[in-house]
């Protein structure tokens, strides 16, 4: 009794006891579903056409990835390795449109900010290229593209840059004149002025516009994949589904939710917490 | 040159229609651009059809009454399914936001099923219900559902603590603190959140009636473009964006304004 109120004591020290209580609690309805859905497979309320049963979810990760030979196979996209085939075609799609995308929406946006005259005009474009999200693109995309991996690029980017655009057009128009005019009577060169006003200053909204940026692209990215691709998760899932294979579905699902949660929590949120502490014009009183 | 322009703008300034002017002149730009291109390519018919085609293809939709009948079940069935996520999301917010344990119980699982897109679902409620309007119903209730919860649980939570306890001072019951305190004071992220989940709901209007074959816009552009019409495609996708527009801005937002103006809490 005295070595276990020890080692609870020493577990509560080292990882703080709110998060241990948060992290017990938040687990509770994770084991309530995790043992409902086990306990659906084990006495038949639903059919295994409806929701397949939690073991075979599990083992068909493995069977999409049976023949795989090697890791040389994975990483050419082998079509023998499903699974990784699907998850990585998707990722490296995310990752392409992100470094086309994020670099040229930013850049655009500080350029067309900076003039009041260039923004005041672009603005309604801009606002009419989001209202048009990403999916209503998909019909267009095929005609113009075909199915493929040209039309899923083309919905992420086009989801990613618009949104980025009207995001940093929109907060390098809040910074204040005044550090503007204050650099150019110092003598500044317009580059000094992007450098060190524009950049700095637009620079949490702009990461943030990015995390909500990724996040609309990969629910797009999804979506453009079921209608209009031929590889991915999105395409898994959807064709999956047509040939009633639900194991493979509910395992698509899954791992579309696990990597975006992933990426927004471990990249992009701290992220934006650091950019926000480093850059943020927060004036706190003290 | 530069002082004449820009008294020339300052006299601009003096008319109210200086922004539609403005506006006009942006779409007539945009029109002239897209009319060169499709002139200049070949196929445009198939590739990018002129804006007078667009044009003539919503005179012969609107003659045939598809497009009239196309936008409103696809209006019919934003309004049911944000409306039924609202009605469910905002009471579920509240009630997980007024206690922490229970805000502690449920947000890591609602965190979870909030990424699991409602597009990314869609192709198990496809099987669970078929094509039907239920299928495309429960995707809209199921993204509209998560962002409302999650502002509204925000924002019972950042209503200030002292005033609870002044009203449980002052002798309130637990009801009372939540008719009175809770549900006023959450009131501007309530707006917010309606904002975001409409919006989001949308979103899977469209998706929901391309991918579960049901009647609406998003179906419409589907079929246009298997059945090769490009001009419907994209007056289809125009029809989406100004109707989305005319919804946010001249509904939605002033809306939000309003309620944060009425009830925020800004402490001068």
């Amino acid at each position: 009794m005295n070595i276990l109120q020890s080692i609870s004591i020493g577990v509560q020290r080292r990882f703080g006891r709110q998060r241990l209580r948060k992290i017990f609690l938040g687990s509770i309805p994770f084991a309530v579903i995790i043992f409902a859905w086990f306990m659906n497979g084990y006495m038949g309320w639903f059919p295994p056409v409806f929701i397949p049963p939690i073991g075979e979810v599990w083992a068909s990760f493995f069977l999409l990835q049976e023949d795989c030979p090697g890791i040389g196979a994975i990483v050419a996209l082998d079509q023998r390795c499903l699974m990784s085939t699907h998850i990585l075609s998707s990722l490296s799609r995310v990752i392409l449109a992100a470094v086309i995308g994020l670099p040229a929406g930013i850049a655009l946006g500080i350029v067309a900010g900076m003039s009041r005259p260039i923004s005041k005009f672009l603005e309604p474009i801009g606002i009419f290229a989001n209202s048009i999200s990403g999916i209503a693109w998909i019909p267009l995309a095929i005609v113009w593209f075909g199915v493929g991996w040209k039309t899923t690029l083309f919905i992420l980017l086009n989801t990613i840059f618009w949104l980025l655009f009207f995001n940093s057009m929109m907060c390098v128009r809040t910074v204040s004149r005044v550090y503007e005019q204050s650099v150019l009577t110092m003598g500044g060169s317009r580059w000094a002025v992007i450098r060190d006003v524009f950049l700095p200053g637009a620079m949490p909204s702009i990461i943030t516009g990015i995390r909500l940026a990724l996040g609309f692209g990969w629910r797009a990215l999804i979506a453009a994949e079921m209608v209009g691709g031929d590889s991915g998760l999105g395409f898994m899932i959807f064709s999956s589904a047509a040939e009633f294979r639900m194991e493979e579905v509910f395992l698509g699902v899954i791992i579309i939710s696990l990597i975006f949660l992933a990426t927004d929590r471990y990249l992009l949120a701290p992220l934006e917490k650091w950019t926000i502490l480093r850059w943020g014009l927060i004036w706190k009183p003290t | 040159m530069r002082n004449n322009l820009n008294r020339f703008r300052a006299f601009w300034r003096h008319f109210p229609a200086a922004g539609a002017i403005n506006l006009a002149l942006i779409i007539l730009c945009i029109l002239l651009i897209w009319e060169l291109i499709s002139s200049t390519i070949d196929n445009p018919s198939r590739y990018l059809p002129s804006p007078i085609l667009v044009a003539l293809s919503s005179v012969d939709m609107i003659y045939k009454g598809l497009l009239p009948s196309y936008f409103g079940d696809t209006l019919i069935r934003l309004i049911t399914g944000s409306s039924i996520g609202l009605a469910l999301g905002i009471p579920f917010g509240l009630i997980i936001g007024i206690n922490r344990t229970s805000a502690d119980i449920f947000y890591p699982v609602m965190n979870f099923f909030q990424s699991v897109s409602g597009i990314a679902i869609f192709p198990i409620v496809v099987i669970w219900w078929g094509n039907s309007d239920t299928t495309v119903l429960v995707v809209i209730l199921y993204t509209s559902f998560f962002p409302i919860a999650f502002t509204v649980l925000s924002g019972v939570r950042e209503v200030p603590m002292q005033y609870i306890h002044a009203a449980r001072t002052m002798g309130a019951t637990r009801f009372q603190v939540i008719r009175d305190v809770l549900l006023p004071g959450s009131m501007p992220h309530i707006a917010t959140g309606s904002r975001l989940s409409i919006g989001f709901a949308w979103r899977a209007v469209i998706a929901g009636e391309m991918l579960a074959g049901r009647e609406g816009l998003g179906w419409m552009i589907f079929t246009a473009q298997d059945a090769d019409k490009t001009s419907e495609v994209i007056l289809g996708m125009v029809m989406i964006g100004v109707s989305w527009i005319v919804l946010d801005h001249y509904l939605l937002r002033p809306l939000e304004a309003d309620t944060i103006e009425r009830w925020g809490l800004v402490q001068r």
